[in-house]
């Protein structure tokens, strides 16, 4: 073992300094940007970034969906630390991701800008001229025709120029014509590549200018887009309070239908929030249902229906009959459980001392081994069951506190059973500390709004990709070539005049017809040339008979 | 073994585009606020701001029912300092400023200083029972959806509650506490514009 250790040492010495000094640092960095730049790479990059978001739709993400992030950490309480340390719940702000997303940036614009001048390049160059030796091209052809040799160009010229093909010729009076189609094939690609800058533009756009809000609203409320009425609020980084659309919209009622029978008894059948909207303050109001894939468009700005709820309504008094909180109070469904959701109530300015409830809502409930289960989600026979709570909420000083959670450290629970309330019933707190009524409940619609700038331009641009790529799979680059000489025995057609007459002298000429499809996938072009060729010994023969009579 | 070396400067072109377009995408974090001219800060934070003479945003108008039943017209304080306080009975950050509030009100009324309040997403009944819980005797427009609110935050940029505003006499905006206010803050907002200072 320790013999083995200094041989590499004596050996490698010499081959690395030797490397680096052909290779030095602009070198490898020349290296890393050819290696960035290639279509490989960017092949790579895509596949890893359509990868990346694999997660993102799979996992509950943070801007989204924060509850499903929070049962996420309760049902896998091992794993859950481990992938938000990877950034796996919010995977569309992970740095791993903007590198991705950053490194496939650059590789196309390492990519697509040197095209570009490759193509206006190309797009203005000629055709070569055409080879000596046309029979040796792909496809090839050769005729005899009574024309002159120069009369006989010119008319190859016209045909092929009639076929959209660019045309070159000698300019020096040598006999032949070089010919190009299809730059339309180098457009696609081109138009592709710049549409894929486009839709990452476009994703950057809504990125720095969009935002996204959610809001919590209850059936009978109205709600204004202000970043201080807003639940949650995610603006892009070039967005600030000002920027948002100033629209208000009242949710006027809440409709959930549920099938009533059959396998699928409870499954939701339709939702439909009946919102009053206006786009901006004092203007006109209109009204909408927002349905689940039916957003409200306005100012720009779309407005998803995402969830809804119940909201029990409460009304809490003192002792002396003062009323102290009285609203819809809104409570989160379980993920299962045919709605049967969980909220608080807190009343901080309730005396002799503030009170809090943690309660249960069932909207049809039923008794089950002595537990209280929801068997529908409507709210069909609906009940609260409640724990009361007194002392100190917490809620005069220290941080934000969560509506949907008491903060027990000040409370104590004020009767040893949960109460259950029917709507319109009120229980009596012992001790002289008021008395709770359950009045009814409304439902709540939680609502998703986004403005992203860069949808629209996304899809255009996507739309170009698409073209583009089509053009460049379905357009062919091919060239054809045609040489005419005067007959003779090199014309190896062996019907020329003798030997020694100069070009163009004869009676008639040799057609040399050749022709090459330069990117050929799709196949086809051997039908193309043949009917070319077809086309343009049928042209000379017909202007031959008028060449003769012309003599 | 020799490498070729045809396109070395438009490497480095290229590459140098790139960094200015992650700079361009990156850069645009963190420049938030850089203090326009005529504003400055109190204390050296960022959530007392105050708006010197000709740089004070005009208040925009507004109509509504104070708790109580009232018709409101803000129009009417037209002449007079206003304190104009955001605020909601869930809000624990607002109840924590509600004594100072309270206090200040009182002390300020006999200088000419009206004090009024925008109550946020509330229901009447748990605002009624937090102004009586903290003694606040100035009157209050219920806001249940934030129309005010968004009225005024195209002039200052209202972010979160509360929010506390004090008005000139000519109906602009000459001081902001964005969040909790504290005493001294807003006495000395108050006492430059009840003088007619700048700052």
């Amino acid at each position: 073992m320790t013999d083995l250790r200094p041989a590499p040492e004596v050996e490698e010495p010499p081959a690395i300094p030797a490397s680096e000094a052909e290779f030095g640092v602009i070198d490898w960095l020349r290296w890393a940007w050819r290696q960035l730049t290639s279509m490989r790479i960017a092949l790579i990059l895509l596949f890893l970034l359509a990868l990346g978001s694999v997660p993102g739709s799979m996992l509950p993400q943070e801007g989204g969906d924060e509850a499903g992030v929070i049962q996420y950490y309760k049902s896998h309480p091992a794993l859950a630390p481990l992938l938000n340390h990877l950034g796996m719940f919010n995977v569309f702000g992970a740095p791993w991701f903007a590198a991705i997303y950053l490194l496939l940036f650059a590789s196309l614009v390492g990519c697509v800008v040197p095209r570009t001048f490759k193509l206006a390049g190309s797009a203005r160059t000629l055709p070569p001229r055409a080879p000596r030796n046309i029979g040796r091209l792909p496809h090839s052809a050769s005729y005899q025709t009574a024309l002159p040799p120069s009369s006989a160009l010119a008319v190859a010229a016209r045909v092929l120029g009639g076929h959209g093909f660019r045309l070159r010729t000698s300019g020096d009076g040598s006999a032949w014509l070089s010919a190009e189609k299809g730059y339309l094939r180098e457009a696609g690609n081109l138009l592709f590549h710049l549409s894929l800058l486009g839709v990452l533009v476009s994703i950057a756009l809504g990125g720095l200018f969009g935002y996204k809000a959610d809001k919590l609203v209850v059936a009978g409320n109205a709600f204004s887009d202000t970043q201080s009425d807003l639940d949650e609020f995610y603006p892009g980084r070039l967005v600030t309070a000002a920027d948002l659309a100033p629209f208000t919209i009242k949710l006027d009622s809440f409709s959930a239908s549920y099938i009533t029978s059959g396998p699928q008894l409870g499954q939701p059948a339709a939702f439909n929030a009946h919102v009053t909207y206006s786009a901006y303050p004092g203007g006109p109001k209109r009204t909408d249902d927002i349905q689940v894939n039916h957003p409200l468009s306005v100012d720009g700005v779309k407005v998803y229906l995402i969830g809804h709820g119940y909201a029990p309504v409460f009304k809490v008094t003192e002792a002396n009959g003062q009323v102290v909180y009285d609203g819809a109070t809104p409570f989160i469904a379980a993920a299962s459980g045919n709605f049967l959701s969980q909220g608080v109530v807190k009343v901080p300015d309730a005396s002799p001392e503030q009170l809090g409830f943690s309660g249960v809502f069932v909207p049809t409930a039923v008794y089950a081994g002595g537990t209280l289960a929801s068997i529908f989600p409507a709210a069909d026979r609906p009940v609260v069951s409640l724990i009361a709570y007194g002392g100190n909420l917490g809620m005069n000083s220290g941080p934000t506190q969560s509506v949907y959670q008491l903060d027990m450290a000040g409370l104590k629970q004020l009767a040893a059973q949960p109460h259950l309330l029917a709507p319109g019933q009120t229980w009596t707190l012992p001790g002289g500390k008021g008395a709770i009524t359950f009045v009814g409940y409304q439902q709540w619609a939680s609502l998703t709004i986004t403005h992203d700038p860069g949808q629209l331009p996304a899809l255009l641009f996507g739309m170009g990709a698409l073209g583009g790529l089509l053009l460049s799979f379905l357009v062919r680059r091919r060239r054809v070539f045609v040489r005419v000489t005067a007959p003779g025995p090199d014309a190896g057609l062996g019907s020329g005049p003798g030997p020694g007459s100069a070009p163009g002298s004869g009676p008639g000429s040799v057609v040399r017809f050749g022709g090459l499809a330069r990117t050929d996938a799709s196949g086809g072009f051997e039908a193309e040339f043949a009917s070319l060729a077809a086309e343009l010994r049928a042209a000379h023969e017909q202007q031959a008979p008028q060449q003769e009579t012309g003599d | 073994m020799p490498v070729p070396r045809p396109k070395r400067k438009f490497i480095v072109l290229a590459a140098a585009a790139c960094a200015a377009v992650l700079a361009i995408v990156l850069g645009v974090t963190g420049f938030g606020g850089g203090g326009s001219p005529g504003v400055t800060y109190l204390d050296g934070t960022t959530n007392a701001v105050v708006y010197h003479v000709g740089h004070r945003p005009l208040a925009p108008d507004f109509t509504g029912t104070t708790l109580t039943g009232t018709p409101l017209h803000f129009y009417s304080y037209r002449g007079k300092v206003v304190v104009l306080n955001f605020w909601g009975s869930w809000c624990t950050a607002c109840r924590e400023e509600a004594p100072t509030l309270s206090v200040l009100a009182e002390q300020e009324r006999p200088k000419g200083v009206s004090f009024l309040g925008v109550d946020l997403e509330d229901t009447t009944a748990n605002a009624m029972a937090f102004i009586k819980n903290h003694d606040i005797d100035y009157p209050s427009v219920g806001d249940p959806s934030d129309t005010i609110t968004l009225s005024f935050s195209s002039v200052v940029p209202i972010s979160s509650t509360p929010t506390t505003l004090v008005i000139d006499r000519t109906g602009h905006i000459a001081g902001a506490v964005f969040g909790q206010i504290t005493y001294s803050e807003l006495t000395a907002m108050i006492a430059t514009v009840s003088s007619g200072g700048a700052a």
